[in-house]
């Protein structure tokens, strides 16, 4: 029932807010939706699988650049053009993926934290091709198909970038609860296990890797044409542990937990940033509180009073003993 | 055709012989006990057998294919499926979802990503029957890291007679359990075993549960069979006697 009405109130909220704020702040709120799409990305790794990606901002960087890039060259229709750059940044994660689920732990993170790198360093290395620190300007976002252009408006943008979220968070729901997503699940809690189960959990992994990068590259593939511009900044490694923070004050291990954590620290920052320069250490704080106070996160702490606490049958040492007749 | 059939498997830690060309058939049907002392090898074998560890030298062959080297995940869909010594369980998910995830490793539908209810609906029934059959079912709904320690070796159980394995090999299924929780579990054990569907290895340091439990014995001793036989014979074996140090009584 409750998660009905607040479906509802979000529904509401969603159809209403592009008209009741100002020009200014929708641009703050689609920016942060991109962030929370890009954030519940990353939670297919940390909190489904365990998987500690410390490079995650390659997956957004890639869609971003790729979207920029075509809409440069080709001038194709923007949805056309955000498919296709989620295609490619998909079809560039499939090597990065199969060289990263060859590791563990730290040495995972460290690979995906390389490839990032990779990626930063490669667009000063070819900045004929991609702009080097200048970036790519003037991104065009080209109607069609069937002479759609309401994506040209800053709030056509908002319904594009809202629909692109509702419709991932609608796919991750599904994957998570797939007979694969609950062999993510054995993965989390125990690797070893899972593979002497009969499973070939490379592959899993290597799987949710690809795809993981696929959700975020739709973020990063949804900013450039917004932003209209795409900079080196977007490869920038700082942004995975941003990010990583967001996943986990937003409560990893579900898929809202992230999306609000990526469009709650978004909106605070832009606030926050505009009346002191301490964010930063506000930012440190908040991710402290809640690791040593709530580490289940805001959308943990939300439900937490819906959960019933499990228990463990009381009776003898044997449950049918008691109940046997005599 | 037996089941299984080690040909000298041997494994070796650096100068350490673990396994020592081992040779051993299992039979269909067969309720077969793996004994020795500490150290012996006995969990080097089934890591051996199962593709946990790589073996140094020798073959297994399982209903005549070979399954040597071959990775884990690979022996397991050929039909063994097998138990750890120390407990290997999802902590964090209830008994039945532990055991589902077991099942659904034998279904062709484990890779499905979308939907899937019917994967789903499947194993549950599957994972809901071997908990009944290891007497869990009260324990359905609860995380596997609320259970006592002895229905945590009996939920490991369920989750590899989920799989409905052609060959079950368990490793000291009562390893660390109190007196009163060895005999529920043999007792359990035994009923389970009594339907005779199922063909095991078992390694058991108790010699109890041994001898109530296979119909032929193995001994291990520094990684050597010394010994191939019935219960009864084994009983009488001095050597065997002597590798114990003092006898079983
Ligand atoms: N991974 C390993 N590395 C090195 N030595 C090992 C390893 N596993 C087992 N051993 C050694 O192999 C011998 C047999 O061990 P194990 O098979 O566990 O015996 P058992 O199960 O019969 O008690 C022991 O001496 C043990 O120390
Ligand atoms: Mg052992």
């Amino acid at each position: 029932m409750n998660w009905k009405v607040g479906f509802i109130v979000c529904a509401v909220a969603a159809c209403v807010v592009p008209f009741v704020s100002p020009n200014y702040m929708l641009t703050v709120i689609i920016e942060a939706l991109i962030f929370g799409l890009f954030a519940m990305s990353l939670d297919l790794l940390v909190g489904y699988t365990r998987l500690y990606s410390f490079g995650h901002v390659a997956a957004y960087g890639l869609g971003a650049y790729t979207s920029a890039l075509l809409l440069l060259h080709f001038n194709l229709p923007l949805p056309v053009t955000i498919v296709l750059a989620v295609a490619i940044s998909t079809a560039i994660a499939t090597p990065i993926a199969w060289v990263c689920t060859r590791t563990h732990g730290v040495s995972f993170a460290m690979l995906t934290l390389a490839f990032a790198q990779l990626g930063y360093a490669m667009i000063y290395r070819f900045k004929d091709f991609t702009g080097g620190s200048d970036g790519l300007t003037g991104i065009p976002r080209p109607e069609g198909p069937f002479g759609l252009d309401f994506f040209q408006s800053k709030i056509g943008y908002f319904y594009m970038v809202l629909f692109c979220l509702l419709g991932s968070f609608l796919l991750c729901r599904a994957l998570v609860n797939s007979p694969f997503g609950t062999v993510l699940s054995g993965i989390r809690e125990n690797e070893a296990k899972t593979a002497a189960l009969g499973y070939n959990t490379r592959a899993y992994k290597r799987v949710i890797v690809i795809l993981a990068y696929a959700f975020g590259s739709l973020a990063g593939a949804l900013y450039a044409p917004f932003a209209g511009f795409a900079s080196p900044e977007l490869f920038f490694w700082l942004i995975s542990g941003t990010v990583l923070i967001m996943v986990i004050v937003g409560g990893s291990g579900t898929l809202i937990g992230p999306i609000i954590g990526g469009v709650f620290f978004l909106m605070l920052e832009n606030q926050l940033s505009e009346v002191t320069d301490l964010w930063p250490l506000i930012f440190g704080s908040v991710f402290i509180a809640f690791v040593m106070l709530a580490p289940q996160g805001i959308w943990g702490i939300l439900t937490a009073r819906f959960k019933k606490p499990a228990v463990l049958p009381q009776g003898g040492a044997d449950g049918e003993t008691t109940s046997a007749p005599s | 055709m037996p089941l299984l059939e080690c040909r000298g498997l041997t494994r070796r830690f650096g100068a350490l012989v673990a396994v020592d060309s081992v040779d051993m058939t299992v039979e269909p049907g067969e309720i077969r006990a793996v004994i020795g002392p500490n150290g012996a090898g006995k969990s080097t074998l089934f890591n051996v057998i199962t593709g946990v560890l790589a073996a140094s030298d020798g073959e297994a062959f399982f209903m005549d294919q070979n399954i040597t080297g071959l990775p884990v995940e690979q022996v397991v869909q050929k039909g063994i499926s097998r138990t750890f010594q120390l407990t290997h369980l999802f902590p964090e998910l209830t008994a039945r979802e532990n055991v589902r995830i077991s099942a659904q490793a034998r279904q062709p539908g484990r890779w499905t990503m979308l939907g899937g209810a019917q994967v789903l609906q499947e194993s549950t029934t599957q994972a809901d029957q071997a908990l009944e059959r290891l007497h869990l079912s009260r324990f359905a709904d609860v995380p596997a890291n609320m259970l006592s320690h002895g229905d945590q070796r009996l939920l490991e159980i369920a989750m590899a007679v989920s799989q409905a394995p052609k060959l079950l090999m368990l490793d000291e299924p009562t390893q660390g359990l109190s007196i009163e929780e060895t005999d529920r579990a043999v007792t359990i054990l035994r009923d389970m075993l009594s339907d005779g569907d199922l063909t095991v290895v078992l390694v058991e340091h108790d010699m109890e549960v041994v001898f109530k439990l296979a119909h032929r014995i193995t001994v291990l001793h520094q990684g050597r069979v010394i010994a191939d036989d019935t219960p009864d014979k084994v009983k009488e074996s001095n050597e065997v006697q002597q590798a114990y140090l003092g006898g079983f009584e």
